[in-house]
């Protein structure tokens, strides 16, 4: 990503922001709401036009690359839900097969019909796969999207808040889900709101503030407390945990038992 | 899965033959098949078949099916249950257009051609309108078709005015209340072109159509230009409306409610679903055209007044029913 800038509603809303991710990492996109995360994802799926820079995917340029090569290149997942009405729950997920078909190709190939139950699996929705979607919970849909992503087949991932709407549980399991698909040589770039889930799971982590780039790098290297207070505007307090991991509070709130 | 569509064709050609016994003159079912047979006899039955009734038949079935996957096309682009065709801009452009032309003096033999062009240029108006950068806003599609519709039916109702109880005035209302009586091979002979224009135009756009059900935002990240298949869409929708319009003038309801009941029969998928609607579309039109031209014989019903007396209810039925429509 080379000097990449993007607005939104004719406003600048990132300027000049410039990173590289290597492929099987994980990295976490972080910054206040609004900072432009998601208009970030969107600009490399490609959904959203750049004012100024390039963004390439294993050569690919996002720019004037199609709409279906660059969804066999890249799954984004965006965080917008859908009622996707009258849809089973495998009819959703078998939409991501669209981009591996040529306009005349109607029908669903094995290798559709593999990589279909392999994401439904992955996100253990395989039972619920002749449920209808619109009477699922909205935990349980942000799975089914998840699985849609997956089903892709694409080596890089595009996740804005996979885990929203995900309890504690099932969101650990779907971070620990995106950490074993990046060693097993898939990149994944996903925008977090929790910065601990990010200083947990991420090989690096972006950190994006005032509409511009901040930081960049293993989490223990952008989640320092000057830069935080900063971007977050309020008082937070880094601490590690006795595992040698890394967490961050707001001031006050910081579980002295763990220092 | 095309298997699921035999049953749905049989209704058609069932409703068909049916169509063919009934009329002014009675010929029996035997007659009618032999007539069938031999085209060629110049038997009356032969005539009666060939001439008067088949032309007719297949006129309407063309226009319900055309609408019927008109109101399926932009019912799933849209993702909106309550578009038809008309939403286009189509039958109220064509309407003001054909109500000006009779008032003007033109043949009503001319009114066809004159809705045709009238209508697909309204839709042209109405896509305009509807544009932002490189795709459509299925909002203001709906406002522009909505608007644009409500400035036309002025149009008309002002030219109803001026027309007073003149003959011009009868042609207006008889064109709005729709009807296919009179058709020759030759009106459906010239629809086809622009029959198969449509098609080509929505068979590449079937696949995202389908991928659209799951919303626009997550069918751009799997791959769709959706932008490609607004446009495929909207060309194909105003060409089928345009085309049923010059066909049988206006004919409501088929284009909305065909749709949903498809959405009942085989589910969603657009694979099963235009055709099926084609289908469907096609037996109520020619079920309502046979109704039509008998029940109050030797008059005729017009087809668009007793497809809105139907469609109404079952429109009602169908919503208030509830169950998830697959």
């Amino acid at each position: 990503m080379r000097s990449i800038s993007v607005t939104a509603g004719g406003a600048p809303l990132l300027d000049d922001v410039e990173f590289r991710v290597g492929s099987g990492k994980l990295v976490a996109i972080v910054g206040p709401n609004g900072v432009g995360k998601t208009t970030l994802l969107r600009a490399v799926a490609g959904v959203h036009p750049l004012a100024a820079g390039t963004i390439s995917v294993d050569g690919l340029k996002i720019g004037s690359a199609s709409a279906r090569e660059r969804a066999r290149s890249i799954a984004f997942l965006a965080a917008d839900d859908s009622a996707a009405d009258g849809l089973l729950v495998r009819e959703v997920v078998a939409a991501a097969r669209y981009a591996h078909h040529r306009w005349w190709e109607w029908r669903e190939s094995e290798r559709d019909c593999a990589a279909i139950a392999t994401a439904l699996a992955e996100v253990c929705m395989e039972q619920m796969q002749e449920r209808l979607f619109s009477t699922l919970s909205s935990g349980e849909r942000r799975n089914v999207w998840v699985a849609l992503a997956l089903a892709q087949e694409t080596p890089v991932l595009l996740l804005d808040e996979p885990t929203t709407h995900l309890d504690l549980h099932v969101a650990q399991r779907m971070l620990a889900l995106l950490r074993g698909l990046a060693g097993g040589g898939k990149t994944i770039l996903c925008a977090l709101h929790d910065l601990n889930e990010a200083a947990a799971f991420a090989d690096a982590i972006v950190l994006l503030g005032d509409g511009r780039l901040r930081a960049a790098g293993p989490p223990t290297q952008v989640l320092t407390s000057p830069l935080l207070d900063d971007v977050y505007a309020c008082t937070i307090e880094r601490v590690h945990l006795r595992d040698g991991s890394l967490r961050v509070y707001p001031s006050g709130v910081a579980p002295a038992a763990q220092r | 899965m095309a298997l699921r569509l035999v049953p749905l064709g049989l209704v058609v050609f069932a409703v068909a033959f049916g169509a063919l016994l009934v009329g002014g003159a009675p010929i029996p079912a035997t007659a009618i098949a032999g007539a069938l047979l031999h085209p060629h006899h110049s038997g009356v039955d032969a005539v009666i078949v060939w001439q008067l009734r088949l032309p007719r038949i297949v006129d309407v079935a063309f226009v319900g099916a055309a609408l019927a996957v008109a109101g399926t096309l932009l019912q799933g682009l849209l993702r909106n249950p309550l578009v038809d065709p008309y939403l286009t801009g189509v039958s109220a452009g064509a309407a003001a257009a054909i109500a000006l032309g009779l008032l003007a003096g033109v043949s009503p033999a001319a009114t066809p051609a004159l809705g045709f062009v009238a209508g697909l240029g309204t839709a042209v108006l109405v896509a305009a309108l509807a544009r932002r950068g490189s795709g459509l806003d299925a909002q203001r599609l709906i406002l522009a078709g909505v608007s644009l519709s409500a400035f036309f039916s002025a149009i008309v109702a002002l030219a109803l005015v001026r027309a007073q109880s003149s003959n011009a005035a009868s042609s207006i209302v008889a064109w709005l209340a729709g009807s296919a009586a009179g058709r020759t091979w030759h009106d459906v002979a010239l629809c086809i072109p622009y029959a198969a224009l449509a098609a080509a135009l929505v068979i590449p756009a079937v696949p995202a159509l389908n991928v659209l059900r799951i919303g626009e935002a997550q069918a751009r990240g799997v791959g769709v230009n959706v932008e490609r298949a607004q446009w495929l869409v909207l060309a194909a929708s105003a060409l089928l409306a345009a085309c049923s319009v010059e066909l049988a003038g206006m004919i409501g309801f088929v284009g909305l409610i065909v749709p949903h009941a498809g959405r009942r029969v085989v589910g969603s998928d657009a694979r099963l679903l235009l055709p099926a609607a084609a289908f469907m579309g096609a037996a109520l039109c020619i079920l309502a055209d046979a109704v039509c031209r008998t029940i109050v014989a030797p008059a005729e019903l017009p087809i668009g007044v007793l497809l809105a007396f139907i469609g109404v209810p079952v429109f009602l039925w169908l919503f208030l029913r509830g169950a998830p429509a697959r």
